[in-house]
Order: structure tokens, then C-alpha cells, then sequence
């Protein structure tokens, strides 16, 4: 197996965390954003695997498999709200709906 | 703490009677004025005379002596706040205010019902006036500083009503308002007096303050002192807060009579009186009352050499003799002072009603040049008005004799030969200027017909201050209103001073006993039968000068010419009377008009309505930034996720667990 | 270590493929490629269940449920243009804030405690074959139906519920009756209106 410090795991999860956030802050597409949040997810994930190995203590696993379980939950509605949002919409862009606009 | 009380504790229905009577008088007098209409008259003439009736009934309880010192009587009213108990006290002092406050009101009430007869006010008048008595009564009456100060306020309003009576007359109101402000002044000292008194001794009464007039502390005793002083000084027309009295003698003549002459400006003496106790105890504090009070007799003295106005030369006699009264009182010499405010109280009275007499027949004639020769045509005031001034003047055997020289050589007993000396002068200039003005009026020719500028008269329109209108052409009340109360006025103004004829054992000393705490006087240089020849020269010397002037025959053959001259020679000083009420308008009046236009226009619409407006604007701005948060962008809020998210990471990494 | 930062690269390479791809559709395949080596990376840590159920679930279904989106949001004229940039602003701040996180997060990882075995213990190596290994799916199953029940219980609770909304989101009606050209055209000046109203 490989013999890889923590740390470079905690490196690769904060560098594919941030890709993400600098995903849904930059994007205005709709469907980019909600990729980039799976990113996000995805990249927590890494890290509960690592250190789960780590601690060789299987908690880590169980909780990876509830993200990866309420990401899809999330997805999910959150594809099914753009759906409805942009069906008629001119541009598929976020910046549209500023209707909570105050 | 101990209550002291001064009286002996009672119920005296009477004494509540005396007090209330005249309030109820008013109530009903104003409730019900118009339908009244003439009846209003009688029945304020009739309260006041029951309450008159009442306060004799009281002599006795008024004079009693109770163990431990108490004198009078007592009647508790109301116990709320400790330390400020408020009752009636009824003491020989109290007594004999209520009696002139009563008698003169009385006789005053019924001569008006003659004077304002067909003034379409009729019922009003008497209703302030009742009120007025009720006021003074209260003040005279109350057995402590609070309710004597509620009493003081409510003169002041009553002078204010009453001055302004003829409210149409632009000079009518201008001249209430000034008498109030005055006043105002006056009560401010009285306040602050309570105030010093209460931290002192922790009551108002005056029986507990007296009784702790000891642990004051000098400074303290001397500030009260003062303090009170400025509050008789605004009420009793002393220097430098006597420029109200001669203009509110634009008020009708029962009222100056009343008012300004008896009762409301003897006030202050009677205060002083009161808080003997607290007088007898700082000697500086005498010295100041004494002076302003020697002070103010010769300057309204002087002053009244110049005035041409019937009413003002009355008016400024009346600021001089009650110089005079401030004068004993404020040296210690009490009874001295009360004695002339006794004897004042109805020659003044008598004057003023008799000088009523005159302006009534004239149609409100008041200017002395156009009078002359009445003493045929008006006898019977003739007759009032020469013995007014007979007993003014201090001549022997009239009342106005015996207490003006008891002030006079108390000034002396106590140790004050400047205030000796200012009096007998002022006394020699009294007596000239008061038969100045009989003579003027009364002696020679009917001047009535003679053209204004003749006489030298600058503004004849001004003279005449009255505001009855067509009212010569309708019936009249019956002359023996008016005539009847000057008639029953002229037997005290000459008899009464011989009550106090015999020093130590006369019926004066004898109602007054226990009431003055007994000053040590050493013997003074001058005797007192000295003294008495040393003010009947003067007066004599005053009294052959204007007569030289202007009663010899040939200055009445000439007597056109002659006031023509002294009118247009009277020096400027004179005529604006000493410059205090230009110093006054500079001083005070300026200052706080600058203020309200500094308020009005800067301060109220720049800083308090600017400061609302800035809170407002704030509030918007800040409602302005909360909003431009609200960008409803979905990439704006997770910024702000994200940014508060790096805060908390910035927490953990340089606070929390991985530092 | 090798394979450590290939994988590594990879997930990098197609993280950053999938922020900036122009079109979504090439998005889709970078995040293939990144759940693919992220199954990998699984693997690597002896994940083996979870590297599978990656595979299933995220690629399998999450990323084909993104792919019938696309199509259908595709079916209009003009497909993913975009509207004039109204935060134009957000990127140097955004920027800021994403190098700021990772330098946090890179003090925080050299702060942070250096104790504790390298990943990849020999005790774990020595199961390898065994039937109830670290990571397999008879020890997962284990642990999740025993001591991690109610977790299971709850996330269960949490699909049904999104299956829930997701239905009712899906049936609601549109806010006008009438053709669809009608009721699309009607419902886009409403939006506009609401934008135009947001402007002021």
C-alpha cells in the first residue's frame, strides 16, 4: 500500500476543495456550480478515507458512505430546482435570478 | 425630628373661614360673571367683608399665649411629605396683615363697585379681586415657606390679571407682563431660599427652621437671607427690581389702591418680619436689607419730584415709604416697620382712592397740569387727599408721624446713622413732593381748558390711562360708593398712629409681644425727641419749598408758564428715571430676545431638527447598506458563505485546537 | 508515493477541467475522469467497498442524472449563453479568498501534529485476502448495521425525503394555464420583471 504522509492527503483534499469553492464562486452556470459542489464533496471524502486509514477505525468509511448518500439526495434535488427554474429561461445563467433581490 | 409648631395647635373654623371665603367668592364670581352682572359687585364685597368680619372674631385666638412660647393659633391642613406639613398660623403678625388685608380689601371692594360701574368686565373685576385676597390671605396665613410661596405666585398672577384688566391697551398688558417677570424674579430667590432651608434643617415650617436657625452656618444664613430679600425686593418694589411698580398704575385705581399700595407690595416686609429669627442673626444680611431699603426711599423720593402723573407720584411714594418699611424691618427694628406699613396701609389707601375720586370726575384725567383749582370743585377729595398727605408727611399727631420717626431712630438704635441721616432726608423730600402735588392739583385755576403744549405736556395723548369707553353718557351708581370708603378711610389715616403713642406700654408694644426676638441696643447719641424735631424741620423746610413754588400767589397767577418751564427743564436723568429700565432692557432683555433668535433661528431648526434628521438619515443609510447586501445573486451569498467559512478556519488555526 | 501523485495529478488536472470547461458537457467528462481516480485513490486506502460504491453511485448515476439535465436544458434555442456579468466584482475577492483558505489550510497542515503511523500500517497489510479485512465489505457492513445503525437509519430517512421533494418539485404546475409557448413566454416576463423590479 502506499506509504504517503497524512499531510500530502490533507494537501490534495484542501487543493480539490478550494478548485471547488473557486468553482461555485466563479461560475455562472447553474450545472458548473452543482459539479463543483459535488467536488467538494468528493474532496472531504478523501479525507475521512485517509485518515480512516490512518486510525485504521472504520468510522471513516460509514461516514464517506453517508456523504457520498446525501450528495447524491442533494444532487438530485438540486438538478431537479435548476430544471424548473431555467426551463424557459433565456440564459441558463445564475445571475438571472435575483428575484430574492431586496 | 421635632415639629415645631408656633401657634397653639386647634381647629379654628374661623381662621378657615377668613381664608376661603374670598376664594369662594372668586370661583363663583368667574363661573358665573355675566349672569351675575351687577350683583357681582355686592357679592364680592360681601364675601370679603365676612372674611373681615371672621379674621376680628379671630383677635383672640390670634393673640393667645401657649406654653413653650407659642403664640397664636395654629390650625393644621394638610400632612404629607415629612417636612413639609402645610397649616394656617394666625399670630399677632399674620393678624394684623389679615385684618388690613381683610378691612382695606373691604372698603376698597365696595368703592370699586362705584369706580367700574358700567365697565362690561364688572363681575370679572371682582372676581380677581377676591382672588387677590384669597392669594394674599394664603401668604399671610400659611405657617410655612411652601404655602407662603404659593401664596407669593398667586399674588404675582393676581397683580397680572388685575393690571392688565383693560387687556386692549397695548400699555395695560405691556406693563402686566413686566410686574410678572419681575416677580418671577422674586420667586426664583424665595425657591431657592426654601431650598437652602430644607437641606439645613430638613423642614419647611417655620417653626423648624426657626427653631434651627442657629446651626445654618454663616454663609448659609447669610445666602438665605439674601435669597429671600430678592424675593421681597421684586414684590416690594425695591432697587433694583422696582421698575414695575409705576407702570402698573395702568391698572384701574382700586387695584393700585388694593395692590400697589396696602397689601401686595408689603409682601416683602411682611416676610422680613416673619423671618425675624433668621434676620436677627447675621448682621451683614441687616446691613444689605437695610441699605437697599434706605436706598429705594430716596430714590423714589427723588423720583417722585419729577412725575407729572398723579397715580406715578403715588406709585413712587409708595416705593419710597416702603423703602422705609424694608428699611426697619431689615435693621431689626420690626416693629418700627410694621407700624408704618400699618399707618401706609391706610393713608396710601386713602390717597389712592381719593386721587380715584378725581380722575373719575375728570374722565380719566391723571396729568396734574391739567388740574388745579379742585379744591372748589372736588372738596370732599380735597379734604381725603390733604389729610393723605398730612399724614405722610409725617406731620405730629397724624398717623403717618408715629411710625415713620419709630423707623427713623430705630435706624439709629440699631446702629446705623447713615440710614438715620438718608431717612430724615427722604422724609424732608416726601413732604415736598407730596404737596407739590396738592398744591398743583388743587390750588389756583382749573387748568382743564389749557392746550397740552402749553402746560408743556409732550405727549398729551399718553396721559389718561383709563379704558372706560362712552362711559360719561349713562347712568351712574350712586356717588356714596366711592364717597363713603374714602369718608370712613380718613379717621385712621389720622387717628391710628396714636396707637402706638407710648413707646413700651402702648397698644402696639402690647400686641406685638413675644413676636420680634429683643435686639440689645446700646444707647444711641442722639435723643429721640431730637430726632422728632430734626424730621418736623425738614418736613417743614419740605413743605414751605413747595409751597413757595407753587403755592404763593403769584406762582398760582403764573402757574401755566411755570410748569410749562419745569416740564421742559426737567433734567434727562429725571425723566427716564434713573436709566434702570434702560439698564434692565440691556442687561436682560436683550440678551434673552438674542437667545431666542439664536434658538429659533439656528439652534432648532439646524441642531434639533437637524439631529432628528441625521438620526433619520442615519437610520436610513444604514438600512441603504444592510440592503445593497441583498444583491439576490446566488454567486454574492456564497461568498459571503465562503468568507465566513475562512473566518472560522482563521479561528481553529490561530485560537483553537492547532495553535 | 508513485501512485500517490499520479492519482493526485489527475485529480487536480480534472478538478480544474471541470471549473473551467466551457460547456458543461465537457465538465461532465472531467468529473468522469476525477471520480474515476478518486475511486483509485479509494483503493489505494484500502477502501475497497467505497471505492466501488464511488464508481456506482457518483459515476454511475449522479453523473448520468447531470448528463439528462444537460440535454434537457439543451433543448431551447440558445443554449448556456450567458447573461452580462453582474458580479463582475466577485473575482478578485473570490480569489482572495480561495489562495487565503489554502494558505490557512496549509498552516494548519504544518502545524498540525506529525504523530501517528503513515498511512498504509503493516497491520492492515497483513489482512490482505482475508475475507473481514479493513475496508471490505463484510467489516463495512459490520460496523454500519451495528454500531453506526441509526446514522443508516437516518440517511435512509434523508433519500426518502428528497425523493419526496424531488416529485413534488417535478408535478408542480405551471403558475398559467394555456400552451406551453404561452405559459413560457408569460412566466420569462414575469422573471424579467422581477429582475427589472430587483434593479431599481
Amino acid at each position: 500500500m502506499l506509504q504517503v504522509a497524512i499531510t500530502n492527503y490533507i494537501a490534495l483534499s484542501a487543493t480539490i476543495f478550494f478548485v471547488g469553492v473557486a468553482g461555485v464562486l466563479l461560475r455562472r452556470n447553474p450545472l458548473i456550480m452543482l459539479m463543483s459542489i459535488e467536488l467538494m464533496w468528493n474532496a472531504a471524502n478523501l479525507l475521512f478515507l485517509a485518515f480512516a486509514r490512518m486510525w485504521a477505525n472504520n468510522a471513516g468509511h460509514i461516514f464517506a458512505f453517508l456523504v457520498i448518500t446525501v450528495a447524491a439526495a442533494e444532487a438530485a434535488i438540486g438538478l431537479a430546482i435548476v430544471v424548473i427554474v431555467f426551463r424557459d429561461a433565456k440564459n441558463v445563467d445564475v445571475d438571472e435570478v435575483a428575484g430574492l433581490r431586496g | 425630628m421635632m415639629h415645631h409648631t408656633m401657634g397653639v395647635d386647634g381647629s379654628y373654623p374661623f381662621l378657615l373661614a377668613v381664608w376661603l371665603l374670598p376664594l369662594l367668592g372668586a370661583i363663583l364670581l368667574w363661573a358665573f360673571g355675566p349672569q351675575l352682572g351687577r350683583l357681582g359687585g355686592p357679592l364680592g364685597c360681601a364675601s370679603v367683608g365676612l372674611a373681615f368680619l371672621f379674621t376680628v372674631l379671630s383677635w383672640g385666638a390670634g393673640t393667645q399665649h401657649g406654653d413653650g412660647g407659642a403664640l397664636g393659633a395654629h390650625q393644621g391642613l394638610v400632612s404629607w411629605l415629612p417636612g413639609f406639613d402645610l397649616g394656617l398660623l394666625l399670630d399677632p403678625l399674620a393678624l394684623l396683615w389679615a385684618l388690613i388685608i381683610t378691612g382695606v380689601g373691604f372698603l376698597i371692594h365696595v368703592y370699586s363697585i362705584g369706580y367700574m360701574d358700567g365697565d362690561r368686565a364688572f363681575a370679572r373685576f371682582f372676581a380677581y379681586l377676591n382672588f387677590f385676597v384669597f392669594a394674599m390671605l394664603t401668604l399671610v396665613l400659611s405657617d410655612n415657606f411652601v404655602g407662603l410661596l404659593i401664596g407669593w405666585g398667586l399674588v404675582g398672577l393676581a397683580s397680572y390679571f388685575l393690571i392688565g384688566f383693560w387687556f386692549e391697551k397695548p400699555s395695560a398688558v405691556a406693563a402686566a407682563r413686566k410686574a410678572f417677570v419681575l416677580n418671577v424674579v422674586g420667586d426664583v430667590g424665595i425657591m431657592f431660599a426654601i431650598f437652602v432651608m430644607f437641606a439645613a434643617t430638613g423642614s419647611t415650617g417655620f417653626g423648624d427652621v426657626f427653631a434651627h436657625a442657629g446651626s445654618f452656618g454663616t454663609a448659609a444664613l447669610l445666602t438665605v437671607c439674601i435669597a429671600l430679600f430678592v424675593g421681597a425686593a421684586a414684590k416690594s418694589a425695591q432697587i433694583p427690581l422696582h421698575t414695575w411698580l409705576p407702570d402698573a398704575m395702568e391698572g384701574p385705581t382700586p387695584v393700585s389702591a388694593l395692590i400697589h399700595a396696602a397689601t401686595m407690595v408689603t409682601a416683602g416686609v411682611y416676610l422680613i418680619a416673619r423671618c425675624a429669627p433668621l434676620w436677627s442673626q447675621s448682621a451683614d444680611a441687616q446691613l444689605l436689607v437695610g441699605t437697599i431699603g434706605g436706598l429705594t426711599a430716596l430714590v423714589g423720593a427723588i423720583l417722585g419730584v419729577a412725575q407729572w402723573d398723579i397715580k406715578r407720584i403715588l406709585a413712587y411714594s409708595t416705593m419710597s415709604q416702603i423703602g422705609y418699611m424694608i428699611m426697619g424691618v431689615g435693621i431689626g427694628a420690626y416693629e418700627g416697620g410694621v407700624a408704618h406699613f400699618f399707618t401706609h396701609a391706610f393713608f396710601k389707601a386713602q390717597l389712592f382712592l381719593g386721587s380715584g375720586l378725581i380722575i373719575h370726575a375728570l374722565a380719566n384725567e391723571q396729568d396734574v397740569r391739567k388740574m388745579g383749582g379742585l379744591r372748589k370743585r372736588l372738596p370732599f377729595a380735597f379734604v381725603a387727599m390733604g389729610t393723605g398727605v398730612l399724614a405722610i408727611c409725617g406731620i405730629p399727631g397724624f398717623s403717618g408721624f408715629f411710625s415713620k420717626d419709630q423707623v427713623i431712630y430705630g435706624a439709629l438704635e440699631h446702629g446705623h446713622p447713615w440710614l438715620y441721616a438718608v431717612g430724615i432726608v427722604t422724609a424732608g423730600i416726601t413732604a415736598y413732593y407730596m404737596c407739590r402735588m396738592l398744591f398743583i392739583a388743587f390750588l389756583g385755576e382749573y387748568r382743564g381748558g389749557v392746550d397740552p403744549s402749553d402746560l408743556g405736556m409732550r405727549h398729551p395723548e399718553l396721559a389718561g390711562t383709563t379704558a372706560h369707553d362712552g362711559h360719561e353718557e349713562h347712568a351712574h351708581a350712586p356717588a356714596w360708593y366711592m364717597n363713603v370708603p374714602v369718608g370712613i378711610l380718613i379717621v385712621p389715616t389720622v387717628l391710628i398712629g396714636w396707637l402706638m403713642f407710648g413707646g413700651e406700654t402702648s397698644p402696639w408694644a402690647h400686641f406685638f409681644a413675644g413676636q420680634f426676638p429683643v435686639a440689645h441696643l446700646g444707647a444711641p447719641g442722639i435723643s429721640e425727641l431730637a430726632t422728632t424735631l430734626m424730621v418736623l424741620v425738614v418736613v417743614l423746610i419740605g413743605i414751605g419749598l413747595a409751597y413757595w413754588r407753587y403755592a404763593t400767589a403769584s406762582a398760582l397767577s403764573d402757574a401755566v408758564p411755570r410748569l410749562r418751564e419745569e416740564s421742559i427743564r426737567m433734567p434727562a436723568v429725571l425723566t427716564n428715571l434713573f436709566y434702570f429700565d434702560a439698564a434692565i432692557d440691556l442687561l436682560f432683555v436683550r440678551p434673552a430676545q438674542l437667545l431666542g433668535t439664536v434658538f429659533g433661528r439656528f439652534l432648532d431648526p439646524h441642531v434639533i431638527d437637524g439631529g432628528v434628521r441625521d438620526v433619520a438619515a442615519g437610520a436610513r443609510w444604514l438600512g441603504a447598506l444592510t440592503r445593497s447586501f441583498q444583491t439576490g445573486l446566488v454567486r454574492a451569498y456564497a461568498l459571503f458563505v465562503v468568507f465566513g467559512a475562512l473566518l472560522f478556519l482563521a479561528y481553529y488555526a490561530f485560537a483553537g485546537s492547532l495553535r | 508515493m508513485i501512485g500517490f501523485l499520479f492519482l493526485a495529478v489527475v485529480l487536480i488536472a480534472s478538478a480544474v477541467w471541470v471549473v473551467t470547461a466551457k460547456k458543461p458537457v465537457y465538465s461532465v467528462v472531467g468529473l468522469l475522469a476525477h471520480f474515476a481516480a478518486l475511486a483509485a485513490m479509494y483503493v489505494s486506502l484500502s477502501a475497497e467497498f467505497l471505492g466501488v460504491v464511488q464508481i456506482i453511485v457518483y459515476s454511475g448515476a449522479i453523473l448520468v442524472l447531470f448528463v439528462f439535465v444537460i440535454a434537457l436544458l439543451s433543448s431551447g434555442v440558445d443554449p448556456f449563453s450567458v447573461g452580462p456579468n453582474r458580479l463582475p466584482k466577485a473575482a478578485v475577492p473570490a480569489a482572495l479568498l480561495v489562495l487565503g483558505s489554502l494558505a490557512l489550510t496549509a498552516y494548519g497542515v504544518f502545524k498540525a501534529p506529525t504523530v501517528g503511523p503513515r498511512v498504509g500500517g503493516a497491520a492492515i497489510a497483513a489482512q490482505a485476502g482475508d475475507a473481514n479485512a479493513f475496508g471490505s465489505v463484510a467489516d463495512f457492513g459490520k460496523a454500519l448495521f451495528t454500531v453506526h445503525l441509526l446514522p443508516f437509519e437516518i440517511t435512509a430517512l434523508v433519500l426518502m425525503v428528497a425523493v419526496i421533494g424531488v416529485i413534488l418539485l417535478a408535478g408542480e404546475k405551471p403558475p398559467l394555464s394555456g400552451s406551453s409557448e404561452q405559459a413560457a413566454k408569460a412566466r420569462r416576463e414575469m422573471r424579467e420583471a422581477i429582475v427589472r423590479a430587483g434593479d431599481e
